[in-house]
């Protein structure tokens, strides 16, 4: 059940509980105060006068206490203006304390009983007809049904408001998980409705910059490659003037600024895109082999293993790795694929001076440089993207430590066949 | 008679460089800077080959070589930017020929229209495999590298169709020993190393740094998926 209901449903009955202390609690001193109203005088009076005097004989004003408990149907009972007791009438009645006042209630567990102080000194204690319960456990009785009553009316009042929170949360789960099309149906003129309408504005205005920032994307990418096309082919026009040592050097820094270009679009692809396009089954050793072949002193090993994933982005982590690791460390590289229970491991070591403790995590960031280091060349995103696109395959890329302290980072990525 | 190419690009500096590239080359070349011109262009001047690119300003590239194979069967090579991979099934489906990324190799791009211009010429069927400016052409059993045909024996086309076939994955020497069973009995009397580095003195730029047939110590060979 959820969270937010219950809290406002037990709070609603917690309300209700305190609701029926609290009436109880001020019944129960309120009447302990007992009856204090211009009718005890009325009774006092009447009591008065339908009883013989204090001098007359006991029989006498027992037969007397008889037929007045007979007439009013209520148990009494007669004491002296010492407190004595003289005669009763009825079920017998608790006696009344000697510092007691006109119209106090006495009552004990049978029901309550009141003492009224007679002109001549003495004292009749009275209970009312057929009221065996004290008066606060029926009321409470009423108050606690009362209570269940509006407990019960509450909940589908309570169950109704959260049903629309609960469409609403929904909702902004599905948009964060990467469905712009999520909208929530907007009923009433609440502030729940007002925030449901909230939500499909900015939701629809999400859709709509995420489709303008594809564009651009896509734009970008071509705008700025047809120049570099320009200069590509103009070095192959100007073959005959230029030097060939110029000219491979003018084709590797177009090189790398395609790479630069492809790197920040990568990036901003991953950022925003949810389904990056057909997966395929890549031998990650074969994969690594070709890579490291652009580069010089370095050895590849391990076994073949397949991963399941996109062949042009794993090709782009690879090769940040082996860049990452000619740019920072030393010479020889060695990459190793390893399978270990389900996962592929690709740990690629340099001889370089390692990666201090501090550090390992932070290297992960975009545009971070250890410090004290040469800004080597480069968009700073290198290894950002490796782990951006290891966690895009449902593995992870982390910085780890050999025996001789030497620069490793490894990538772990879910084996294809699982096994 | 020289190729007749028409240029379908809105970039006009990067169209006449093609041009002038493509004139050295031989080829005569027509540029349009919009979709709905080279269409026209098309459909009066009569082309041997297209080259367009995918994004021009009245419309999608996609949509030019729609309208251009609803009418003929002239080969179409699509310039995209590296990475759209969409575009590219895409625009092979809708029929274009082949497709090459921007900022693109020259040489590569020469080789390639080149293919594209021979494959239409030749039968429909033909089974060429493309690596950059390798081309592995199964039906003539030969090897072309910038459009020019590689010495390779018999058997060592077959060795490297094997690779090729397989490119993107480690093969041991076991299993290329299988795959050339029941070829000619050249096969045992020389061990695979010693094709391997023939095929790469043809194919290979430098075959000291091999980048299209490359070792795995301890494991075998890999035929590079992405060359040049």
């Amino acid at each position: 059940m959820p969270r937010l209901f219950l809290k406002i449903y037990l709070t609603i009955l917690a309300s209700l509980a305190l609701l029926v202390v609290i009436v109880g609690v001020f019944w129960h001193f309120s009447s302990d105060d007992g009856m204090h109203h211009p009718a005890v005088g009325l009774v006092v009076q009447l009591a008065a006068a339908a009883l013989p005097p204090a001098a007359a004989p006991v029989a006498d004003q027992e037969q007397a206490l008889e037929e007045l408990s007979h007439h009013l149907r209520a148990d009494l009972a007669l004491y002296g203006s010492r407190n004595e007791f003289v005669a009763a009438a009825g079920h017998p009645l608790p006696a009344p304390p000697a510092s007691s006042n006109s119209g106090d209630w006495i009552g004990d567990r049978h029901g309550p009983a009141f003492v009224f102080d007679l002109p001549d000194g003495r004292r009749l204690v009275a209970r009312a007809p057929h009221n065996t319960h004290p008066p606060w456990s029926l009321f409470g009785f009423h108050l606690l049904v009362a209570a269940i009553a509006v407990g019960v009316a509450a909940f589908p009042v309570a169950r109704g408001m959260t049903r629309r929170l609960e469409a609403l949360q929904t909702a902004v789960e599905t948009l964060g998980a990467g469905d712009l099309s999520a909208r929530v149906s907007v009923s009433g003129k609440d502030e729940v409705a007002s925030l449901a309408s909230s939500f499909n504005r900015a939701a629809a205005r999400i859709e709509e910059l995420v489709a303008a920032h594809k564009t651009l994307l896509a734009n970008t990418s071509h705008e700025l490659r047809t120049p570099l096309a320009r200069i590509r082919l103009g070095i192959e026009l100007a073959k005959q003037t230029l030097d060939p040592k110029r000219k491979a050097e003018l084709e590797r820094d177009i090189a790398e600024l395609d790479q630069m270009i492809d790197e920040i679009l990568t990036a901003s692809r991953l950022d925003t895109v949810k389904d990056l396009g057909p997966k395929e089954e890549i031998d990650l050793l074969a994969l690594a082999a070709e890579e490291a072949s652009r580069f010089d002193n370095c050895n590849v090993g391990g076994i073949s293993a397949f991963v399941q994933g996109d062949p042009r982005l794993l090709r782009r982590m690879i090769r940040n790795l082996l860049e990452n690791a000619s740019r920072h460390g030393a010479p020889p590289i060695d990459i190793e694929i390893a399978t270990n229970g389900g996962k592929v491991a690709l740990s690629i070591t340099d001889h370089g001076p390692g990666i201090p403790e501090a550090e390992r995590e932070r290297v992960f960031e975009p545009f971070y440089r250890v410090p004290g280091r040469s800004a080597a060349a480069g968009s700073g995103l290198g290894l950002s993207l490796v782990r951006q696109i290891a966690r895009r395959h449902g593995g992870d890329a982390v910085v780890s430590s050999t025996a001789d302290a030497r620069a490793q980072i490894v990538v772990t990525l879910p084996s294809a066949s699982g096994t | 008679m020289a190729d007749r190419i028409l240029i379908i690009e809105d970039d006009p500096r990067l169209a006449e460089m093609v041009c002038d590239y493509l004139g050295e080359a031989g080829f005569q070349v027509l540029r349009a800077a919009t979709g709905a011109t080279g269409l026209a262009m098309h459909e009066a001047r009569g082309v041997d080959a297209l080259i367009l690119d995918l994004m021009l300003p009245d419309m999608d590239g996609l949509e030019v070589c729609r309208r251009v194979r609803a009418r003929a069967d002239t080969p179409i090579l699509m310039l995209t930017a590296r990475g759209d991979a969409m575009d590219r099934v895409v625009g092979l489906e809708l029929g274009a020929d082949d497709y090459l990324p921007k900022p693109f190799e020259p040489r590569e791009l020469l080789a390639r229209l080149r293919s594209i211009l021979r494959r239409r010429k030749a039968s429909a069927t033909s089974r060429i495999l493309r690596f950059g400016r390798l081309e592995v052409d199964l039906d003539a059993r030969e090897a072309r590298l910038d459009g020019e045909a590689c010495a390779l024996t018999g058997h060592q086309f077959t060795l490297l169709v094997a690779l090729a076939e397989r490119a993107g994955r480690v093969l041991s020497r076991e299993v290329l020993m299988d795959l050339m069973k029941g070829e000619a009995p050249e096969a045992f009397d020389r061990s695979i190393d010693v094709h391997i580095s023939r095929i790469r003195s043809v194919i290979e730029d430098d075959a000291k740094k091999p980048r299209r047939i490359i070792t795995v110590r301890g494991a075998g060979y890999v035929f590079a998926k992405a060359q040049d």
